[in-house]
């Protein structure tokens, strides 16, 4: 069992802290291509990792997890572009929309797991996508729905430290859950649901829970990520981005802290490079994962802790 | 990224869990943090270095983006624009040529028809690749994506095949369209051609695009206008199933169904059309927008029932427009085999010479010199002479629109039926 002790805390603090103002520091040295690149990483980062706090987590294995994303980004893009009601004003109802869709699709799926949870929540993903496609006259389908930035002027700059804001919330939150009793009920209720129902753990709420609050962090990041790209399409609920999230998380690590934040990063830097293939790009990411799944079963994580191990 | 100090107290609660699986830590994650913080500290340092990336500009030349389709349902205007621009660079690179002294470069940026990709792909072309001007793009929905980018970042945009009104109309001082809009095409040709040749009844068939639906307005004012009864369908872009519309088209009973249905779409509806007995047994289609009736798979995918079809088309090979317009498909036939069959190839050739055109005569690649060079455009290209209309407050502005024929399949062969003195044959309605 892992005990960190009050000498390890101390370096890893500075560590911490450096990692940070490196991070934070990227709009002084990066152009504004990768500054963007850094941006919609750290949209996914949030997304793999609070698909992880479900999938990894309570083994929940959810396809509904971009249609969250879109439900935040679509209900505040339209209270924004239709009601002319502020971004700000609009992204807590998005949170707010996202999780009571968790809730409902939680409690639609309390007595399901494995293969069929998944089904259950790929066709709710899928039945939204083409709602959201074919009300064109309300979310503008295929056409895109213009949105204003989050705050006044559009920057790259203040986008890139929202978002980095908002990733490092979701990041602390999570962190936070699973140091807690309720992180140790999720591990729980995902290696045996009725020994954990013997301890005493409400397995029923603490799944539905889960979703909900995975839901919402989804339905925050979409929702920012909309005012960001002033453009929502349905393509941020569709089963591309899906599995993507999916792709990041398992390559980086299922089930663990720091797996989903290094797969997003990787697989988002990784795609800018190989999107010059154009159609082949698909192929190159398809080729990766496999490796990583051959090679590397525990993501790079995992390799990471092998080489270290090794060395 | 830096992870929650760990509390040093652990609660009961989770010393009981714990005891369920012996691996998982009640501390929390069950890894060596230390050691993925330095796996962080790698990532993290080595993204700038990613991040500043290798630099393939070559200093001898001048690199200009092109957006477009290489992937979705359109893929086939992709392909249509690379031959294209293929043609164009061998004219403008030819020996003695070129750009400002240098050679001109393209890069080509798939936009798959989704906006997302292609304002995320026109900026990728602005801010990282450096190019000093894009065009192309045939797909309005995109295209309207991308006119905000460019206008943002103050980089000039021609379109080239993205007819929506509101491209040119919003009055963007970087943008330009060399082609045809919604409203010119309507207005100019297909009214004419619909009242011409006495059609009756008209069914308008549109995709649920910014495309699909802003011409079907054109449309329905302009049948409207000329006392034309009609009826409207709204279809789902990718659809691959129009039973249902057809069958209360058929009910309608018109002589001619105007189908706003881009990409692959438009195979399947002339089919069935065919098959639920209305095309071309008691009515004409006509395809508004053009290529996919041009594609190689037309025939293969409608087989007979594409006798008789209608589309519209810029170009007519056997009738060149100008001496440039000459020039192109011989250059084409050199470098294909062929005659090209979709005229987006043309169109994405056209922009690329108004592109060296206006660099140099700016004389740099400045955006704003690239803007008033632009605007005093006067060049000989395929489709006839380009003068940008510079009154602002209408679709007209910072648009040539070029002339548009009404083509119609006859036994295989294209025959222009409309402009009358443009015709090579006439209309045949059984």
């Amino acid at each position: 069992m892992e005990v960190i002790t009050a000498n390890t805390k101390k370096p890893l603090t500075v560590v911490g802290i450096v990692v940070l103002a490196l991070f934070a520091a990227f709009p002084l040295f990066l152009g504004q291509y990768w500054l963007h690149t850094a941006i919609v990483g750290l949209f996914y980062v949030m997304m793999a990792s609070s698909w992880n706090l479900l999938a990894g987590y309570t083994g929940q294995v959810s396809f509904a997890h971009a249609a969250f994303a879109g439900v935040g980004a679509y209900t505040s893009g339209i209270l924004a572009a239709k009601a002319g009601l502020p971004p700000l004003l609009g992204l807590p109802i998005g949170i707010a929309v996202a999780a009571v869709l968790g809730l409902a699709l939680g409690s639609l799926c309390i007595r399901m797991g494995g293969i069929y949870l998944s089904l259950t929540t790929l066709g709710f993903s899928e039945i939204l996508r083409i709602i959201v496609t074919n009300e064109y006259e309300i979310t503008r389908g295929t056409m895109g729905l213009k949105t204003p930035p989050l705050f006044g002027e559009y920057s790259k700059t203040v986008s890139f430290y929202v978002l980095l804001a908002a990733a490092l919330l979701i990041l602390w939150l999570i962190r936070r859950i699973l140091n807690s009793d309720l992180g140790a009920s999720f591990r729980a209720v995902q290696n045996d649901e009725t020994a954990a129902a013997s301890l005493g753990i409400p397995v029923v709420r603490v799944r539905i829970l889960a979703f909900v609050i995975a839901g919402a962090m989804a339905g925050f990041a979409g929702s920012l990520y909309g005012h960001y790209l002033m453009l929502i399409t349905p393509h941020i609920l569709s089963l591309d981005l899906m599995f993507l999230v999916l792709a990041m998380t398992v390559i980086g690590g299922m089930g663990t802290f720091i797996g989903p934040i290094v797969g997003a990063l990787f697989l988002e830097t990784l795609s800018e490079y190989i999107r010059v293939y154009g159609e082949y790009h698909i192929l190159i990411f398809g080729l990766v994962a496999l490796a990583v799944a051959r090679f590397a079963p525990q993501g790079l994580v995992g390799l990471w802790r092998q080489f270290r191990s090794a060395v | 990224m830096m992870p929650a100090p760990v509390g040093e107290q652990v609660t009961a609660h989770a010393v009981r869990i714990a005891a369920i699986n012996p691996y998982i830590s009640p501390r929390g994650l069950g890894m060596n943090a230390k050691k993925l913080h330095r796996a962080l500290v790698v990532l993290f340092a080595l993204f700038p270095v990613i991040g500043a990336g290798p630099t393939w500009a070559a200093d001898d030349s001048i690199k200009i983006g092109v957006v477009g389709p290489r992937t979705g349902p359109a893929a086939a205007t992709g392909k249509a624009f690379e031959e294209g621009f293929a043609v164009a660079l061998d004219m403008v690179n030819a020996p003695g040529k070129g750009v400002l002294g240098k050679k001109l470069e393209v890069v080509f940026e798939d936009t798959a028809g989704d906006p997302e990709k292609a304002a995320s792909g026109i900026e990728k072309l602005i801010t990282r690749d450096k190019v000093a001007l894009v065009v192309g793009e045939s797909h309005s929905s995109a295209a309207l994506a991308e006119i905000d980018v460019a206008n943002r970042l103050k980089v000039p945009l021609i379109i080239a095949e993205a007819w929506h009104d509101d491209i040119t109309a919003k009055g963007y001082k970087y943008v330009f369209r060399a082609g045809p809009s919604n409203s010119g095409v309507v207005n100019d040709s297909l009214m004419g051609f619909v009242k011409a040749n006495g059609f009756k009844k008209v069914a308008i068939v549109a995709e649920n695009t910014d495309w699909g639906l802003g011409i079907k307005k054109l449309a329905e004012e302009g049948l409207k206008a000329a006392n034309i009864p009609f009826m409207t369908i709204v279809t789902e872009r990718q659809s691959q199933d129009h039973y249902t519309e057809l069958n209360k088209v058929k009910q309608f009973g018109p002589d001619l169904v105007l189908a706003f249905v881009y990409g692959f779409g438009l195979h399947y509806f002339i089919a069935q059309a065919n098959e639920t007995g209305l095309a071309p047994q008691t009515a004409l289609v006509l395809d508004g927008a053009g290529p996919p009736s041009l594609w190689p798979d037309f025939w293969k995918n409608v087989g007979d029932a594409g006798n008789l079809e209608l589309f519209v088309s810029s170009m007519n090979v056997d009738k060149p427009v100008t001496e440039v317009d000459k020039a192109f498909y011989e250059a084409y036939r050199k470098k294909f085999g062929q005659n090209p069959t979709d005229y987006k190839s043309r169109s994405l050739f056209n922009t690329v010479l108004l592109a060296a055109d206006a660099i140099n005569r700016a004389g740099s690649t400045d955006a704003d010199k690239l803007v008033d060079a632009l605007e005093k455009t006067n060049l000989t290209i395929a489709s006839g002479v380009v003068k940008f209309d510079l009154t602002p407050g209408s679709y007209r502005y910072h648009q040539w629109q070029p002339p548009m024929l009404v083509v119609q399949w006859q036994d295989k062969k294209q025959v222009v039926v409309h402009p009358k003195d443009l015709a090579t044959g006439e209309l045949k309605k059984k």
